[in-house]
């Protein structure tokens, strides 16, 4: 029984857990019925990596071997780029190279393929040592120069993976912390607009999809907004501080599980969506009782 | 016509050979004027006062007791609500109660009806009250007319009504003039203006370089956030070949430009950027402009590029637009051309 | 059957009756009304129900909607939200944002049973719209509208009008992300109008967009003017129903002149009773278990900020989508300018509207048709009509669908831009293709009606009262007259009766009158066939 409640409390997702449910079994069983029918399907959210970026040769050595066999053919040696299009790794960053392994957006399938997130190719090691290895390519290259193939990597800022600031929950917190408050004020003037206000993605031009955000990680966000993985726009320092960033990757974080008092949130994609609901549910069952009420000859 | 030993809807007459016919209740109960002969497409001898289980008291106990079952139901969903409600509330509890009790409730009369109060199908008669008869429709137009001639008579105090409707009509008008501003000129302005800052969302200033190349950023003219025309976005293009068209040499900073964030279609923000296409796209209807072409559109419903902001820096190193909008910003407008 | 204390019993309860009843009349003279009231006879089609679904979740938002009115506070004024934990909703804490906004954030978060008010209202507008479409259609494409009925068709319409704006004015009340957009687009459609339209948006909004006057008026609009203009028409709407009684489909024993069906006292009130509780009982499901419109998650209304998915709920879809896919055409000459949205949004909906209203007249002329009908058609019957109809259905759900490229597209994983045009197309083609198919299909199945074979299956086998058996279907073979009036059809749910059809109420003795009388009499003949043709 109490195992039931929590099980619904989750799939609801609202502040039943904060509130004392009062359900008969008659409850409880409608509930699970609808519940399990229409249950919105939600990631588990994975937390990044948070680590500094390693500078251990042996690691950027490993990160060498693993970069050769799976990144060179396109991006090159020592990543000076590919004739194919691929863009030269040389000033991309710890933090593009985690963002881009992390969330197995690389390697990629086909060249001309937007890079959607999938399940990560390399494991935590490998992830470590990869991106040792990409964050040190500036040195490799002054050290032997190559001449450069590809087109410029996407933000040629080299930014480092950022760390993000925790949330403040209460009078003990410290100072560095941010609010969901604040976060969902720039979620919804800088992100929103693509990624919908409750993170469920959307469409852009030419055929480019903006991914949901609901298995993004805090580390991911950052790096996203940092990095600006193509064709999303970049958000440096000078547009979004870090304590905004912070702000932002935490609000994304809410929105993995946000509050839905209301019951089943119906994947929040909105009134049409809901509007299918309202009709096939609830006009569907109204036709049924009259159809059992009335005559049907 | 035909006879039945039935008991009927009248119920006193159910015997063998009795004449519905001379019968005004039984007439009226199926919608036939007592005056007139039974009609040929309405069955006699129908019988409306039997329930389903009328015969089989056992069955007739059990409907009782579903009914009930039902019923007992409602009352402990309403028990339910009540402390739900006391204790504090909870959305879920309360919409299955609700549900519980309301469907119980109805599920428990349509039984009842059904299986325990009479009424099967009756035929009756339409009756011929969608017509009148003609007495009374000559009786109407008679009325009618009684003032069509003397009206007719006088057609200056006719014609007269009708301007007085006219005049009185348009000074009742008016007042709807006091519903609004007149538009005047605020569909041609914003808050831009020479040396104004473009400051972000929490009204800081912006140097050039705060813009990451591929960055966009909504900016608002200083101490304006809030002005609902003025929001426009600052682009860093790069190095990508930005197009300068005619008439707006000199208004982008290298890759920085600065376009209206108000759709010219149906004026919701365009916001989404693709960086990589270099173009901006209307979430609401998917107007699509190519920022390197000065944000014509390319796609959409959206006829007009956005209008660009002329941009400088001043003596601090701050942006500033170095005009105001050189076009009305947003949708189009009958004056607006 | 009786005992004696029950007969006595029954006695006592008439006499108490009649005591009462008696006492009205006395003052009144009511008898003859309520006499009628009580045997009023209501054909009980289930699909004849629906308008009733409509008409209850009204009540359904009435009720609600007096709940929410209580705790809605009708002002554009900017003020800082403050909740504390466990009352309100802590994401949004310390933003600015309208009064409006923050007393529907109070109505979902700490008025106690708000949000399942809130969201019952919301539901309960979704299924009103849909139970009205579906209730347009079984009128439109059963003929219903024909004469006598035409002006309850024009106040049906109007009622679907009053209830689209309405609903539209309700969606913007909460002054969230989501409405503020849809506000925005609406301004610009009115402002698109040509001559006026700039000083009509100034006049609705009392200023530029986005104003602070359009709150508090768009909340007399939504508690009063519509809700008026909804219980006027639908009182009047009602009272035609009344007063020319409800249509029936052709059946054994159907004809013009005569209605069948449950008796108001006791079946169909009691039954139409439930019905409004199950209403009720269904849309608290639907407001306690899923979520609608979970403002808090959208944030309230800036200008310069926008949601992407940004879209209307789903009765305002075909509108929505109509401005999406309407091309880039803009008119500007002498130093002026139609601009864009006024054709998808308010020509195209004008158009739309104004063939609606005249459908009635249309249909007369097409069918020359000038008799008053009480007897349905079925959709086969009128296989023009009926192709018109799914060619409309095509479009809206064209449309419908194009309100929500950006999320098909990404669903589809098919850009917008290919979606958009391929809806363009399908504006024209798919009208023409769907209403193509359905006059097909509508031959074909008439086609199986006149098939001698399928008589049998279909009609009805008599027994006549010397013993003989032959089928309905074998008297009425032949079609009446030219344009399809006035033959033998079959029961269109295929459930085994025949229909004898006499939908031209003039009167022709074709032997429909003296089918029905064998059909109907049971010491001349027995019907028989599939189910009980009583039908209770």
């Amino acid at each position: 029984m109490t195992r039931t409640l929590k099980l619904l409390r989750r799939v609801l997702r609202g502040p039943a857990s904060r509130r004392r449910i009062l359900a008969g079994p008659a409850a409880v069983m409608a509930l699970g019925v609808a519940a399990f029918a229409f249950m919105a399907v939600t990631g588990t959210a994975a937390q990044g990596a948070n680590a500094p970026v390693s500078t251990n040769a042996s690691d950027i050595a490993a990160g060498e071997q693993l970069f050769a066999a799976h990144c060179q053919s396109c991006h090159g040696v020592n990543g000076v780029g590919g004739t194919n299009g691929s863009p030269e790794l040389i000033d991309a960053g710890a933090a593009a190279a985690d963002f881009y392994i992390t969330t197995g957006r690389m390697p990629l399938n086909a060249t001309n393929n937007q890079a959607l997130r999938h399940h990560s190719y390399f494991n935590a090691t490998q992830t470590r040592d990869l991106v040792a290895y990409i964050a040190d390519l500036p040195a490799i290259n002054s050290a032997h120069p190559l001449p450069r193939v590809g087109e410029e990597a996407f933000n040629p800022t080299s930014p480092g993976i950022p760390t993000v600031a925790p949330l403040c929950t209460g009078p003990g917190t410290p100072s560095g912390c941010v609010t969901l408050s604040d976060g969902q004020r720039y979620y919804s003037l800088n992100c929103a607009q693509c990624h919908q206000a409750a993170g469920a993605g959307g469409m852009l031009s030419k055929g480019d999809i903006v991914p949901s955000l609901h298995n993004a990680s805090l580390t991911q966000v950052a790096e996203a907004m940092r990095v600006g993985p193509s064709p999303m726009p970049v958000f440096g320092t000078g547009q979004l501080s870090a304590k905004q960033v912070s702000a932002i990757a935490q609000y994304v974080q809410y929105l993995h599980n946000p509050n839905n008092r209301g019951g089943l949130g119906i994947s929040h994609f909105g009134p049409i969506a809901e509007g299918f609901v309202g009709i096939v549910i609830g006009f569907g069952v109204l036709m049924l009782a009259s159809r059992l009420i009335g005559n049907r000859g | 016509m035909t006879t039945t030993d039935r008991p009927t809807a009248s119920g006193d007459h159910s015997y063998a050979g009795y004449d519905e016919d001379d019968d005004p209740k039984v007439k009226l109960h199926y919608g036939i004027d007592p005056h007139d002969p039974w009609p040929d497409d309405v069955p006699r001898g129908q019988d409306d006062s039997r329930w389903r289980f009328q015969d089989n008291p056992r069955l007739a106990r059990r409907a009782e007791l579903k009914i009930a079952f039902c019923w007992t139901l409602t009352m402990l969903s309403g028990i339910a609500l009540a402390i739900v409600y006391c204790v504090g509330g909870q959305p879920q509890v309360e919409g299955t109660m609700l549900f519980v009790g309301f469907v119980g409730l109805g599920v428990g009369l349509i039984l009842w009806a059904r299986d325990l109060l009479p009424g099967t199908e009756v035929t009756a008669s339409r009756g011929t009250h969608n017509i009148s008869d003609a007495a009374k429709r000559e009786a109407a137009v008679e009325a009618f007319n009684r003032t069509v001639d003397p009206i007719a008579r006088r057609p200056f105090l006719l014609r007269m009504l009708g301007l007085v409707g006219g005049v009185f009509g348009v000074a009742a008008l008016f007042p709807i003039a006091s519903l609004g501003d007149r538009p005047h000129r605020t569909l041609y302005k914003t808050a831009w203006g020479p040396g104004v800052r473009l400051v972000d969302q929490d009204n800081n200033p912006l140097k050039p370089a705060d813009i990451a190349v591929n960055g966009i950023l909504t900016v608002f003219p200083e101490n304006n956030i809030e002005s609902p025309q003025s929001s426009t976005v600052l682009i860093n293009l790069g190095d990508a070949p930005f197009d300068v068209r005619p008439g707006t040499v000199g208004w982008n900073i290298g890759g920085l430009v600065a376009f209206s964030k108000i759709c010219t279609h149906a004026g919701c923000p365009v916001g989404l950027y693709n960086a990589q296409t270099h173009q901006l796209v209307c979430p609401c209807h998917q107007s699509t402009f190519d920022v390197l072409k000065g944000c014509n559109p390319v796609f959409g419903p959206a006829s007009r590029s956005l209008p660009q902001l002329p941009l400088a820096v001043n003596n601090a190193g701050y942006l500033i637009s170095s005009e105001g909008y050189q076009q009305p910003v947003g949708p189009g407008f009958w004056n607006r051309a | 059957m009786s005992t004696t204390e029950e007969r006595l019993a029954a006695e006592k309860r008439m006499k108490y009756e009649r005591v009462g009843l008696d006492a009205v009349d006395d003052r009144l003279g009511s008898s003859g009304f309520i006499q009628k009231a009580l045997d009023k006879i209501f054909p009980d089609h289930w699909s004849f129900m629906v308008g009733e679904i409509a008409m209850y979740c009204f009540v359904v938002l009435l009720i609600t909607g007096v709940y929410l009115a209580l705790y809605y506070v009708p002002s554009a004024a900017d003020v800082v939200y403050h909740p504390t934990p466990g009352h309100g909703y802590m994401p949004l804490a310390g933003q600015h944002m309208s009064e409006a906004y923050q007393s529907v954030l109070n109505i979902s978060f700490n008025v106690r049973a708000g949000l399942v008010m809130r969201q019952m209202h919301h539901w309960a507008a979704v299924v009103f719209m849909a139970a009205i479409a579906f209730h347009l259609c079984r009128i439109f494409f059963t003929g219903a509208f024909r004469r006598p009925r035409e002006t309850n068709w024009v106040i049906g319409l109007l009622l679907l009008l009053s209830v689209m704006l309405e609903g539209f004015s309700g969606y913007s009340l909460p002054d969230d992300l989501l409405s503020g957009t849809g506000l925005r687009v609406v301004f610009s459609i009115v402002e698109s109008i040509p001559f006026i339209g700039t000083w009509l948006a100034f006049d609705l909004w009392g200023s530029q967009f986005p104003g602070s006057s359009l709150i508090p008026r768009l909340f007399v609009v939504h508690e009063f003017l519509f809700p008026l203009a909804i219980i006027g028409l639908l009182t009047a709407h009602l009272m035609l129903i009344w007063r020319q009684k409800h249509t029936d489909f052709p059946g054994p024993g159907k004809t013009e002149t005569n209605i069948r069906g449950s008796r108001l006292w006791p079946q169909y009130a009691i039954k139409s009773g439930a019905l409004l509780m199950i209403i009720f009982g269904v849309l608290g499901a639907l407001g306690g278990l899923f979520q609608i419109n979970a403002i808090w998650l959208y944030g309230p209304y800036n200008p310069y900020t926008v949601s992407a998915g940004a879209q209307p709920d789903w009765y305002v879809g075909w509108l929505d989508g109509s401005v999406r896919l309407w091309p880039h055409w803009e008119f500007r000459s002498f130093g002026h300018e139609i601009a864009n949205p006024f054709f998808p949004g308010v020509l195209v909906p004008g158009i739309v509207f104004t063939i609606m209203f005249a459908w009635p007249q249309i249909d007369r002329l097409i069918y020359k048709d000038h008799v008053a009908h009480n007897l349905l058609d079925r959709p086969r019957d009128k296989p023009f009509r009926t192709a018109v109809g799914v060619g409309a259905l095509a479009f809206f759900t064209d449309l419908t669908f194009a309100s929500g490229t950006d999320l098909l597209g990404n669903d589809l994983h098919m850009p917008f831009e290919r979606l958009i045009e391929i809806l363009q197309y399908g504006v024209f083609v798919a009208p023409l293709v769907a209403g193509a198919i359905a006059y097909k299909t509508c031959q074909a199945l008439q086609r199986t009606d006149a098939h001698p074979i399928m008589k049998p299956v279909g009609g009805i086998l008599i027994r006549t009262a010397d013993g003989a058996y032959h089928t309905l279907g074998d008297e009425h073979g032949a079609h009446g007259d030219h344009d399809g009036h006035g033959h033998a059809v079959d029961d269109h749910d295929g459930n085994g009766h025949a229909a004898a059809h006499d939908d031209d109420g003039n009167g022709s003795a074709d032997g429909n009158g003296h089918a029905a009388e064998e059909v109907d009499e049971p010491a001349a003949g027995a019907a028989i066939s599939g189910p009980d043709p009583s039908g209770s």
